[in-house]
């Protein structure tokens, strides 16, 4: 059924409407206002090296492959080093070889990765300037 | 308890199918899938500085699979609006809101697609609903899709393997500025809503009483 408002009562619900419009967008812009703030802050803290790959940055979505082509390691010197076979886990990321091979310890094959490139590139130094 | 996380899933998907996988997120998150479409631009962009991706092939499927998922939606939010034109279509109040996105909706769209992009989705949805001209929402699309691509996957780009860093601030500056958008939008309302208000008060009072 349909209710005929007065034009009092339109103007009221119009106006409901604006001030419901200035809460949420203040709302929104003190949350992520702060956010934006501590981001910068962030990216201004850290000395910003596009150039130079830092192991810390390893994640679980990293496959093997890619870890070696942006750490310039040969791939089956991580494989041997997680004593794993390439074939057959070359498209799996570190998260699902990690359940696959280490279930119980999150994070382990994520460490393995990391001290196996630390090593290669202590015997391999890296290119000065060389992109990852 | 699976532990399923979409940007992983996504990010692993790049890097082993390429542009592709990249082209179908884009589509997916154009219709409203939540797909990090963004992070994925800025993700690419530092992918191709690392030589895991080519740019050319990044930029044609992410293009292609951008504007398809819009002109998706676009049609998504046109078969909605048929229904919507037969329930709504005398309506004064539907029909200002056609007029005014058909001339200003262009400025909407573009805009949307790469610096308000969470309100992307229903922006293509009232443009389809509005019935504005699709040929120039595809030129709007495009452009704005472009500059989302090139802005950000430049910068995905120009900050490498760090590209995590930008892609949180670029996250949080967005959501800053569609908090910035509606406060204007309320404070915009309010001032139109006063004067007509005034206008309203000012008619009542010069019109004869009987």
């Amino acid at each position: 059924m349909a209710v005929k408002k007065s034009k009092g009562q339109y103007f009221t619900i119009e106006r409901l409407i604006f001030i419901g419009l200035l809460v949420v967008g203040l709302l929104l812009m003190g949350f992520f206002g702060l956010r934006a703030a501590r981001s910068y802050i962030r990216i201004q803290q850290t000395g910003l090296e596009p150039g130079v790959t830092d192991v810390e940055a390893i994640r679980g979505w990293m496959t093997v492959p890619y870890i070696a082509q942006a750490y310039q390691v040969p791939e089956s010197f991580i494989f041997e080093q997680l004593d794993i076979p390439a074939e057959g886990n070359r498209k799996k990321s570190l998260r699902d070889l990690n359940r696959e091979q280490a279930s119980g310890n999150p994070g382990a094959l994520t460490e393995v990765v990391k001290t196996a490139i630390r090593h290669y590139q202590a015997e391999n130094p890296p290119t000065p300037g060389g992109d990852p | 308890m699976t532990d399923i996380n979409v940007t992983d899933f996504l990010l692993t998907a790049i890097i082993n199918y390429g542009a592709l996988a990249f082209g179908v997120a884009l589509v997916l998150g154009a219709l409203g899938v939540p797909v990090p479409g963004t992070l994925a631009v800025i993700a690419v962009g530092g992918f191709v500085r690392q030589g895991v991706i080519d740019w050319p092939s990044a930029a044609i499927f992410g293009l292609a699979g951008a504007v398809l998922g819009d002109s998706l939606s676009y049609g998504l939010g046109r078969f909605a609006g048929d229904w919507a034109e037969r329930r709504f279509g005398q309506s004064s109040v539907w029909q200002n809101a056609q007029t005014t996105f058909n001339r200003r909706g262009g400025a909407a769209i573009y805009l949307t697609r790469w610096l308000l992009t969470p309100i992307a989705l229903p922006i293509n949805l009232i443009a389809g609903g509005s019935r504005y001209p699709f040929w120039r929402f595809l030129i709007y699309d495009l452009s704005g899709e472009a500059t989302w691509i090139v802005l950000f996957g430049g910068l995905g780009y120009a900050f490498g393997s760090q590209w995590e860093l930008i892609n949180q601030f670029i996250s949080d500056f967005s959501g800053l500025l569609v908090g910035i958008v509606i406060f204007a939008g309320g404070v915009y309302g309010l001032f139109r809503y006063r004067q007509r208000k005034a206008a309203s008060a000012r008619r009542e009072a010069v019109a004869p009483r009987g």
